[in-house]
């Protein structure tokens, strides 16, 4: 401990100072202490600006289309996924294109956990999310936290292809196991969420899309929470260090081979709870649907919403599970594109497509992604009048 | 923290008096837990409590009486503003002793001078840099007993110098004192009596050796209760409530005023900056609600504002010399109008903040300004106008040291461009007859001069004015603007009377301008030396594409040459011709103060700019320059 920097301890006399940091009044860059700087909102505008997103985001479902709702409840159980996968990606620099395995994993634990016991495929009956939500997430982190020691012999191109395989095997694994997936073609119930005897996926008082988004809202706040506050913790700047330079890192004293343990067992565990929610909606899942283009997809949504960052991985998986939609309008606009699957060039062609030229066109001309062009927008007004 | 302490014999006689000292005591028994001051370390903002504060004063005090200190020693401070330099001061009154600041800048001869002359028991030494001064003019401070430092880097464990303290070991020693003679400081400062010297301000001293001005505790109570108490500078008065930044060096008096004495008296927040450098990243954060600065500051935040508008995004930029433009327009509006708003100006002005001003003054640190002042110096009064335009009234103040800072001062509301305002009632302020001099008459007027009874004597009359060396006149007869300092008043060879001081300050008005020096005493016309400003100057020769190494590279290009030009004929414009500039010459150097060119508070000597530059000003009046070695090397023209 330095000696320069310890103010002078009070010496006699004097009670034990009270060390709760206060806030100035109308000082918002005015620290007093390390934890008023480091704080999760640390200005009224977040916090008022978070809030009314929130807000929106929670009526919504009183304003909007079943089927867009449907679209909107499949973006918020994406992002869960590509948080998980920007934690270990974007914050901890570990690519990986194994996430579509550990959403698997995810899927299946749910589904088996929550089937009928008398069914024609594996199930346990407990159909209550509050359990088989955490016991999804529990068994994919499991799975990262078993891979993860590749990941500390390996780097870069060379990781991505070890996960990479890691997708095949799953998938191989997944179709051939026919008592747990129900084969390939044919899959099985995915995971039925009765919560406090409301089975959500059943039209009551309010539709099941409304239902499921307001239940999938609520986890991916929760999740969103817990993934900000890992990243502004010790882990979080850990994630960091190990990201821009593991030797450095190295160097610094943080342990490479534990913490990229604990961000592929994160990561993993963000993926088998987006995994669990994921085929709530339609109820059904099938092994083909954990493949490359899954993985894929959440590399796509990191790249767009912006690396390193929560909020764009939610802005990124917004987009693309908005991409269909998107996809669908176009026919109005340029006529040559067809809508029927029989014709090509047709929309589910151009849906594909879309990934590569955003991701491209994002690696070179946004490269923060959603969240950089946020950032400059931001930038531009707090510098008002000036530019910097 | 009693004060029932057995009261000393002397102290049983007279009533306590109220002194700064007690009224920091006062504060910590009744706000324990108020911010008192605030210092930035290692990025965060490190709060002092009123009790931490009081509680180290008094350690602080009990080390001092351990080192030996007595009723009158002398104990000097040099260091840059921080916590320490209030803590030791009070703690120096608190034990009745007279506190000396010193400039971080004074270099090694003018710490000698000061200390030997001063005759400091004590020394407190910031830092190596500090130290190493001191040890460079310890031979000629034979009285120095102590030397206390703050910060130990590059100095623990490798000097070996007897009577050397860390500030640690200082307070350790005073812990230890305080537990042998719990009731020494109270019986001290109960014995304070309102004619004690407090402390000795160094005057700056364009020209000879500086003298120490003796202020009493009368003379600090006085002006705490004219300047504080009575509301006639900032009003409504200044609270706990209030935030300071504080980065004027403290051992001038109206940094101590701002600082030291309004924090005792009045409990504001007082923010130490973390240096000169980042005055504007902490003016940004801390946002002071009170806030002094000397022409320079204003000056330098003006040309910020500029230079930071246009080279902002196209949009930006037209946005803000709009904005810019209407400032200058309301300014002018409020001028007219004494600072107070009319109903125009203030719909105006609400208009401009809800669009503009706010973020604007947001962005300069001047968001919760509710006072401003200037003083310590002439400025000019366009940018006193441009910040009332945007929604910071900056009030002209004038004081000098050996009246405690209180003479005259711009009221609220009552503002005249380019005076220094009303006298301060309590006071008596007058012009002398004969010669315009301002002389002031009350009872912060000094106790004299530190071992000068000659100067003492040549200040102060024997009806008691005090010669401020000021020469003024009454504006409307109820204001006074200062004219000139006396001995700087040019007279042309045509027996013309010139006040250098309003064209060097027109001039500097200027972002582009840092220093003007006017010249022309018995001469047949005036003449500049201008230093330009090189952040301003380096931008916009870079905005231009033009290439340059140094200073003195830049200063002396063709353009910016052509670009003071422009200046130069904007203020002759606004002239007379006999006052008009007919030739000017670049400084090719930057002045400063360990070459002997400025004083500490950044004022130029006359004389030395003669010395060094006299070449130049040889060649403006077209006489044969003699030839003087090293004259051209402007590095070596230290004097």
């Amino acid at each position: 401990m330095s000696a320069v920097h310890d103010p002078a301890p009070p010496t006699t006399g004097a009670e034990a100072r009270p060390r709760r940091a206060r806030r100035v009044r109308g000082r918002t860059e005015l620290y007093t202490s390390y934890a008023q700087e480091m704080a999760l909102l640390n200005t009224r505008g977040k916090q008022l600006g978070v809030l009314a997103i929130i807000a929106v985001a929670a009526y919504l479902p009183l304003g909007v289309e079943d089927d867009i709702l449907a679209v909107l409840a499949t973006g918020l159980v994406l992002a869960i996924g590509a948080i998980g996968l920007n934690l270990l990606t974007g914050y901890a620099g570990q690519v990986s294109l194994g996430h579509a395995f550990f959403v698997g994993l995810g899927a299946y634990t749910a589904a088996v956990l929550s089937g009928d016991p008398d069914g024609r495929y594996l199930g346990f009956g407990i159909t209550n999310p509050l359990v088989w939500i955490p016991a999804a997430g529990i068994v994919a982190a499991v799975a990262g936290f078993l891979v993860a020691p590749l990941a500390t012999r390996l780097r870069g191109l060379y990781l991505a292809i070890v996960t990479l395989g890691l997708v095949f095997i799953g998938q191989y694994f997944f179709l051939e196991w026919r008592s747990l997936s129900g084969g390939a073609q044919v899959g099985r119930d995915a995971a039925t969420p009765i919560l406090f005897g409301i089975d959500l996926t059943r039209n009551g008082a309010y539709t099941d899309e409304q239902k499921l988004y307001w239940f999938f809202l609520v986890v991916l706040v929760v999740m969103a929470l817990l993934g900000r506050n890992v990243a502004r913790s010790k882990v979080g700047r850990a994630f960091a260090a190990v990201r821009d330079r593991d030797i450095a890192a190295g160097v610094m004293g943080v342990e490479l081979s534990r913490y990229k343990q604990i961000a592929f067992t994160i990561s993993s565990f963000y993926a088998g709870v987006c995994g669990s929610l994921l085929f709530c909606l339609n109820g059904h899942v099938s092994a083909e649907q954990f493949g490359l283009l899954l993985s894929v997809q959440f590399i796509a949504m990191v790249l767009i919403g912006g690396v390193a960052t929560i909020s764009g991985s939610i802005m990124g998986a917004m987009l693309i599970a908005l991409l269909p939609q998107i996809a669908a309008e176009v026919p109005h606009l340029l006529p040559f594109i067809s809508s029927s699957a029989r014709d090509s060039p047709n929309i589910f062609e151009l849906e594909i497509a879309m990934y590569g030229v955003l991701i491209i066109a994002f690696l070179l001309f946004e490269p923060r992604g959603l969240y950089g062009i946020w950032m400059r927008i931001r930038t531009y007004w707090k510098g008002f009048p000036f530019s910097y | 923290m009693s004060s029932q302490a057995t009261p000393s014999t002397d102290a049983a006689t007279t009533p306590a008096t109220t002194t700064i000292t007690t009224r920091i005591r006062d504060r910590a028994a009744s706000d324990p837990h108020g911010v008192a001051l605030r210092h930035k370390d290692l990025g965060v903002w490190q709060e002092t409590t009123w009790a931490e504060f009081w509680d180290t004063v008094v350690t602080a005090a009990h080390a001092l009486l351990a080192l030996g200190v007595d009723v009158g020693d002398r104990v000097a401070i040099q260091s840059e503003n921080r916590p320490e330099w209030v803590i030791l001061d009070h703690a120096t009154v608190a034990v009745r002793a007279i506190t000396v600041g010193l400039y971080p800048t004074n270099p090694a001869a003018e710490v000698s001078y000061l200390l030997s002359h001063s005759g400091a028991k004590v020394h407190f030494a910031e830092d190596q840099e500090q130290l190493d001064k001191f040890l460079e003019a310890r031979a000629e401070c034979p009285e120095v007993e102590a030397v206390v430092y703050r910060e130990p880097r590059g100095i623990r464990g490798r000097y070996a110098v007897p009577g050397l303290l860390a500030w640690d070991e200082f307070l350790a020693c005073g812990a230890e004192h305080r537990r042998a003679h719990p009731d020494a400081v109270a019986e001290r400062m109960a014995a304070a009596r309102p004619d004690d010297v407090i402390t000795l301000v160094y005057t700056s001293g364009t020209t000879g050796p500086p003298k120490g001005a003796m202020l009493t505790h009368a003379n600090v109570e006085f002006a705490i209760r004219t300047g504080v108490h009575d509301e006639q500078l900032v009003s409504p008065r200044a609270s706990e409530k209030d935030l300071t930044l504080s980065y004027l060096p403290l051992c001038h008096v109206a940094e101590r005023f701002f600082t030291t004495w309004h924090n005792a008296a009045t409990g504001t927040q007082v923010n130490f900056a973390e240096s000169i450098d980042t005055v504007p990243a902490n003016l940004r954060e801390v946002q002071p609600s009170l806030l002094f600065a000397v022409p320079r500051i204003w000056e330098k935040l003006l040309a910020t504002a500029r230079i930071k508008v246009d080279s902002a995004t196209r949009v930006k930029r037209a946005y803000g010399r709009f904005w810019l433009r209407e400032a200058e327009r309301l300014g002018a509006r409020l001028a007219a109008n004494g600072g107070a708003h009319t109903a125009a100006t203030r719909l105006r002005y609400a208009l401009g903040w809800v669009l503009f001003f706010r973020a604007f003054r947001q962005r300069l640190g001047l968001g919760k300004v509710r006072y401003a002042a200037s003083g310590a110096a002439p400025i000019a009064p366009d940018v006193l106008q441009f910040f009332m335009g945007v929604g910071v009234p900056v009030h002209e103040v004038y004081g000098m040291t050996e009246n405690t800072a209180i003479a005259t001062a711009n009221r609220p509301g009552r503002v005249r461009l380019g005076t220094v305002g009303e006298p301060l009632s309590g006071t008596e302020v007058t012009l002398h007859p004969e010669t315009g001099e301002i002389l002031t008459r009350h009872p912060a007027n000094f106790a004299g001069y530190w071992r000068d009874e000659e100067a003492t004597a040549g200040t102060v009359d024997a009806d008691g004015w005090l010669h401020t060396g000021d020469v003024g006149e009454w504006v409307e007869g109820t204001h006074i603007r200062v004219t000139d300092r006396m001995k700087d008043i040019i007279i042309t060879a045509g027996g013309k009377n010139i006040a250098p001081s309003e064209i060097e300050n027109a001039l500097k008005a200027s972002p582009y301008v840092k220093e003007a020096v006017v010249i022309g005493d018995r001469r047949k016309y005036l003449t500049a030396l201008i230093g330009i400003e090189l952040d301003t100057v380096g931008e916009w020769a870079q905005r231009r594409g033009l290439a340059f190494t140094t200073y003195r590279d830049l200063s002396e290009k063709p353009e910016v040459r052509t670009l003071i030009r422009g200046v130069v004929d904007e203020v002759n414009n606004k002239h007379n011709p006999v006052e008009q500039i007919k030739d000017f010459r670049m400084l090719p150097k930057e002045l400063d103060h360990e070459d002997g060119e400025l004083t500490a508070t950044q004022k130029v000597k006359r004389s030395a700019i003669d010395r060094a530059f006299h070449h130049l000003v040889q060649e403006m009046y077209g006489e044969r320059v003699t030839a003087r070695a090293g004259a051209d090397d402007a590095e070596g023209g230290t004097a």
